[in-house]
């Protein structure tokens, strides 16, 4: 099973510890490209090592995969999308993803399908789901615009900030029959 | 050492489980109520799985008490995915169609009240799966839980065959516990028997 692919214009690639590091933590410090999970920006790039080590183990044990979006003329990082708490016995799975300011709606509907595509495909899941701070309504509209349906809001799902955080959540149902 | 007390509500009470209660077990899960669930054929299950019931409350990873209702086990209420430090967790009731819908009320009810006095949880949850009695989601609401959601699909019930969760929550309106000094008048492992049992 390949699970590195190419767009048009993008690659969509699995990370690699050793190399990929400065660039995840360049993306990962930003704090607004985490607000709406949310949590809190890494402020040192052994972090962005260890995020990697973590992945690295994750993907292995089939829990979750996260790739890295490149712009593939220039190399530029994009956004880290990933599936996450992957339930084989539901076929189900979190979406995440983290986005940089050059990472627009046109990029998404390029890439985003690309990865559904392998989820539903692939992978055989059926539903593939993304929980936003509530009230998010720049991640809200991308998920709409890619097909994602609202269901609801669960209620004080954790703290940051002293706060107790809903999440809105966003779904996909795959259309494919095996 | 105890973890699960017993709790007395009007007409019955919860209790830990306990392996002189097997068959009564094996019984009830011949009546699964979730959907796609099958009934269990190795009655060996059930005595891992109380083992499993000690461990997960030691552990604060949930809790399960079997339902007794005029000395008979008529259901079991559990409380699973428990997130100690996001003082939440998911509850669930398994019954003999037996188990009328006030006893179910009520055996949730004290088990609710126990968790929020004794472990301060403030947010619980309740997955009805599509197919199961409707009645039970008027008798969730009256302990105060609300939909929050309608997760689409999100339950498998066959190969290719899936039902929509409607996802409840309530949210109790206790104080938050306020951190103390880390030793200060700790419990470790929350044993009933060590601490008076502060039911």
């Amino acid at each position: 099973m390949n699970w590195n692919f190419v767009t048009d214009h993008y690659l969509v690639r699995l990370p690699i510890s050793e190399t990929d590091s400065g660039a995840l933590f360049n993306l990962l410090r930003q704090q607004a490209v985490c607000d709406h999970i949310p949590r809190t920006a890494l402020a040192i790039e052994s972090q962005a090592t260890d995020e990697l080590r973590r992945i690295a183990l994750r993907f292995e044990t089939r829990e979750a995969a996260f790739w890295l979006i490149e712009n593939e003329g220039t190399g530029e990082l994009l956004a880290r999308i990933g599936i996450q708490n992957i339930n084989w016995m539901m076929l189900n799975a979190q979406l995440q993803w983290e986005l940089s300011p050059a990472c627009d709606l046109q990029v998404l509907q390029e890439v985003v399908p690309a990865i559904l595509e392998f989820v539903f495909a692939e992978l055989r899941l059926h539903r593939v789901e993304m929980r936003l701070r509530a009230g998010n309504t720049e991640h809200a509209e991308y998920l709409t615009a890619l097909g994602f349906e609202a269901e609801g809001t669960l209620p004080a799902q954790f703290e940051f900030n002293s706060e107790d955080i809903a999440l809105d959540i966003y779904s996909l149902i795959s259309d494919k029959k095996f | 050492m105890k973890f699960t007390p017993e709790l007395e509500f009007t007409g019955g009470r919860v209790k830990p489980l306990h392996y002189d209660d097997i068959d009564a077990l094996f019984e009830l899960y011949q009546h699964p109520e979730i959907p796609g669930q099958r009934p269990l054929t190795d009655k060996e299950h059930l005595n891992r799985m109380v083992d499993y019931s000690v461990q997960m409350a030691a552990t604060q990873r949930g809790m399960m008490w079997a339902i007794e209702v005029d000395g008979q086990i008529q259901g079991m209420v559990s409380g699973f995915d428990w997130q100690p430090s996001h003082l939440r967790i998911m509850m669930r009731v398994d019954a003999l169609p037996a188990l009328t819908d006030e006893h179910r009320a009520s055996a949730l009810q004290v088990c609710l009240e126990f968790l929020q006095n004794k472990y301060h949880v403030r947010n619980f949850g309740y997955q009805w799966i599509e197919g199961q009695k409707e009645s039970i989601k008027y008798c969730i609401s009256t302990l105060g839980f609300e939909c929050a959601a309608i997760l689409r699909g999100a339950w498998r019930t066959g190969d290719t065959e899936f039902a929509d969760v409607h996802q409840y929550h309530f949210i109790s309106d206790k104080a938050k516990p306020v951190p103390k000094r880390l030793g200060d008048g700790d419990s470790p492992g929350q044993n009933l028997n060590s601490n008076g049992g502060n039911a």
